[in-house]
């Protein structure tokens, strides 16, 4: 045991020196230190969601990664209540306002905004604000009320999930954002990046009837994975989930986490979540399952993480 | 002979300008007119009665007194619908086959002063049915509701099917769940009797089985103004008769039948001598016209009190009958608890109120945002016919939505505000434990309990990491957001079960708003 911890240690260590040698040396060769590796995931806390956005891209190496010129760009934030943003049951508008700017700027072509919502579509886009927001940013918001929207794909990899109906503004988008608030949910557990999903297909009372953890994990596997995940925890609600009743519910933490990798950011979500309100891991069902089905790690020790306060 | 007729004008005028607007109101699928439109629904008469708008009520029968039966023409949604159906009617048609198909008949007062009698007397036992049926602002809503709507809608779906095509979403798919079987009959079949009547005998149908146009016609028997005929320079062609959609002029005789007369004017500019006008003529002036020998007017007075004690003998006879209805009709027959009872709208206070009140307009079905109530058949009675109940298939009561409250025009709703809707407890959700799939299945599931407002169906430990939805009834509106959307089929493992007589709850704590502040990303 502990001659192959040692050898383990030894190897990371090496690797980490060589990885930093070579940064070194690159940096050294062209004079500047820009060669910095992206790191795997990045946190932001203490300021507004704009500022914290940005400052997340940046940490991230830029939004031109991930939005390319001319590309249909969908933003996918969780608006799936009645709710002001007061009562964070929805992603904050200013985020999702900010992102879209972002993304046309990057040179996105079209930027699209679209929620399966749970209360009545258009008052939840109104209510959260996020309908303004596009509009404002010179996006697009479209309805997904209705099963016509939605066209069925397959999931070779689900397990108890093999296929399933998405939003046909994704499945015709070059690229997509999963924008989740970080939330108490009642029968989830934990609302986040990964259940954010829930909100791209059309019929959900599957995912309930047929094990809601595995159907999490299973919609994930879809092959067409979201570039980023930017979970907002500007407010987060910590009980009563995930439509809240009142202002007690709701912590406001100002915080934000992104991360090409929907497991590690649930994983850190819920870490922070669980500073607010304790919560098992293994009560969250589908992150666990996630990692299981190779959509990304648990382990944050082991990921590039960069922390940074405003 | 197509001389400009200014009152036809008029008339034709501002029957679109009440018309056009409730239509669209009644189809506009998509919630975009003000919810102040519902005031066109708020002024029609029998509405207006049964809301307690003594004022409006008022007024239209004074309307009727002065000026005639004004409101069958401009006001009255169905009078108006009818005269649309004569005028596609008389397309292609010639004259004598279409606009000047009709010729004079006696009233038939029995049938409508007896509809008329009857349908107080019900309404006094407290049930109204009859004015459900044949009501013509009901039958109008009901039409528009469950006919017109479903065709708009579908029109709007085939042009946002073609416009999705091209990449815009200025117009989205709607699904309209609110047309019952039971409301698109109804609506039907009165189109059709509408159809029916308007093509053979005009406005047979506001003459005989319309109990407003029998009470209006008492009104307008005697009106202030009126259409008449100079006798002194009428040739007694007949053309003012065969044009009369209300067939009451007679034009042998020289008479206009006041109760009768729609006040429409397309007589006054048939005329070649201007001899049929409408103008003052107060009852108490009559002696001044040059009448014929008095022979006349006692006949007709005869007649007229001939068919008053037919009218009365009618309804006498009837009163068992009446009675009857009335008992079979009324909340109190529930004696078997078992059965089940519609959930009733928020602000309806009670079925029995609601029964009462309701004529199954279908206004608060179309305004709903939710569309969660229906037009209900048989299910639940004859005495709730084609009122809506609440119904949880897909939807839900959005927990902060007041409409329907607000567009009744009859109060069978009463206005409530938003704190006052937050309380009201219209049912309460019945959790059936061994239906649920966190029992069934043993996996997570909490559909129920996301989906309510107030958290009185909350989720407790069960076993291991799984957690069980509980109801606390004193916290449950009866919103209905957990029956709507759990997964259970055919039997949902959580129900909501109606209040005949709506509750009210505690209004929920405060909770203390704690000032949480982390300082650290916790990984």
């Amino acid at each position: 045991m502990k001659r192959r911890d040692f050898f383990k240690t030894g190897i990371m260590a090496g690797a980490a020196l060589s990885l930093n040698f070579e940064g070194l040396q690159a940096a050294l060769a062209s004079n500047t230190m820009t060669v910095q590796q992206a790191p795997d995931l990045v946190a932001v806390m203490g300021s507004e969601p704009e500022a914290m956005l940005d400052k997340a891209l940046e940490a991230l190496g830029s939004i031109d990664k991930y939005v390319k010129k001319g590309q249909k760009i969908v933003i996918k934030p969780n608006i799936g209540w009645d709710r002001s943003p007061e009562m964070a049951g929805n992603t904050n508008p200013e985020l999702i306002q900010a992102l879209v700017k972002r993304c046309l700027n990057a040179g996105a072509s079209k930027v699209t905004v679209f929620d399966h919502t749970c209360d009545n579509w258009q008052k939840c886009y109104d209510s959260s604000g996020i309908a303004a927001a596009v509009k404002a940013a010179g996006g697009v918001i479209v309805p997904g009320n209705d099963e016509k929207y939605y066209k069925t794909v397959p999931l070779p990899n689900g397990v108890s999930l093999k296929s399933t109906q998405i939003h046909e503004a994704l499945l015709e988008a070059d690229a997509w954002i999963n924008v989740p608030v970080l939330k108490n949910h009642g029968g989830a557990k934990l609302s986040c990046a990964m259940k954010n999903y829930m909100g791209i297909v059309w019929d959900r009372r599957f995912f309930h009837q047929n094990d809601l953890q595995q159907c999490i994990a299973d919609i994930c596997t879809w092959p067409k994975k979201p570039v980023l995940n930017i979970v907002d925890a500007y407010r987060i609600m910590h009980q009563n989930g995930p439509q809240g009743k009142s202002l007690a519910d709701v912590a406001s933490i100002k915080s934000l986490i992104a991360s090409p990798d929907i497991v590690a950011v649930d994983t850190a979500a819920l870490r922070m979540f669980n500073q607010v309100k304790k919560l098992d891991m293994e009560a969250v069902g589908h992150i666990g399952k996630g990692e299981e089905m190779k959509l990304g790690s648990t382990d944050l020790d082991k990921l590039n993480i960069q922390r940074i306060r405003i | 002979m197509n001389k400009l007729n200014i009152l036809k004008v008029l008339r034709v005028i501002l029957a679109i300008l009440f018309f056009v607007p409730i239509l669209l109101y009644f189809v506009d699928f998509g919630g975009k007119l003000p919810d102040t439109f519902h005031y066109l629904a708020g002024i029609q008469v029998i509405p207006a009665f049964l809301a307690g708008m003594a004022g409006i009520f008022i007024f239209q029968l004074l309307l009727a007194f002065v000026l005639g039966r004004i409101y069958c023409s401009v006001i009255c949604p169905a009078g108006v619908l009818q005269d649309i159906i004569n005028r596609i009617y008389c397309i292609g048609e010639k004259k004598k086959k279409g606009s000047r198909r009709f010729k004079y008949h006696k009233p038939m007062n029995w049938l409508r002063y007896g509809l008329l009698g009857i349908g107080v007397l019900l309404a006094l036992a407290g049930s109204i049915e009859l004015w459900t049926l044949l009501d013509p602002y009901s039958n109008f809503g009901r039409i528009s509701a469950n006919l017109f709507r479903p065709i708009v809608v579908w029109g709007n779906n085939l042009l946002a099917d073609v416009l999705m095509k091209m990449d815009n979403y200025a117009l989205y798919h709607v699904t309209l769940s609110t047309a019952t079987i039971a409301g698109v009959i109804a609506g039907f079949i009165i189109l059709i009797i509408f159809a029916v009547m308007v093509s053979l005998r005009g406005r047979l149908y506001c003459n005989t089985l319309c109990p407003l146009g029998a009470l209006l016609g008492l009104a307008s028997k005697e009106a202030l103004f009126r259409v008449s005929i100079d006798k002194s320079t009428c040739i007694k062609c007949g053309i003012c008769e065969h044009t009369c959609k209300a067939e009451a002029i007679n034009s042998k005789e020289m008479t206009v039948d006041s109760s009768r007369c729609v006040d429409c004017f397309n007589c006054v500019s048939s005329c070649s001598k201007s001899s049929i006008t409408y103008g003052f003529k107060p009852f108490y002036k009559k002696e001044e016209v040059k009448e014929q020998p008095a022979v006349k007017p006692i006949g007709k007075e005869s007649n007229s009190r001939r068919s008053f004690l037919a009218t009365g003998a009618t309804v006498a006879t009837t009163l068992p009958v009446v009675s009857a209805i009335a008992k079979s009709t009324g909340v109190t027959s529930s004696s078997s608890g078992e059965k089940v009872q519609p959930i009733t709208p928020p602000g309806s206070l009670n079925l029995k109120q609601f029964k009462e009140k309701c004529t199954g307009c279908h206004l608060c079905v179309v305004r709903c945002p939710s569309q969660i109530l229906r037009p209900a058949g048989l299910e639940y009675g004859f005495g709730y016919m084609l009122k809506p109940h609440v119904s949880y298939m897909n939807s839900y009561c959005n927990y902060e939505c007041t409409v329907c409250s607000e567009v009744c025009p009859n109060h069978a709703l009463k206005p409530l505000s938003k704190e006052e809707k937050a309380v009201t407890q219209i049912g309460i959700a019945e959790f059936f434990i061994d239906r649920c799939i966190v029992k069934t299945e043993g996996t997570d599931c909490g559909a129920c309990s996301e989906h309510c407002p107030t958290q009185a169906v909350h989720m407790v430990p069960y076993t291991g990491t799984l957690t069980i939805p509980a109801v606390e009834p004193d916290l449950c509106v009866g919103c209905g957001g957990c029956e709507s959307i759990c997964p259970v089929r055919p039997d949902r493992a959580i129900i909501v079960k109606a209040n005949p007589v709506h509750q009210y709850i505690e209004k929920p704590e405060e909770e203390e708003v704690l000032d949480i502040e982390i300082d650290d990303f916790g990984f």
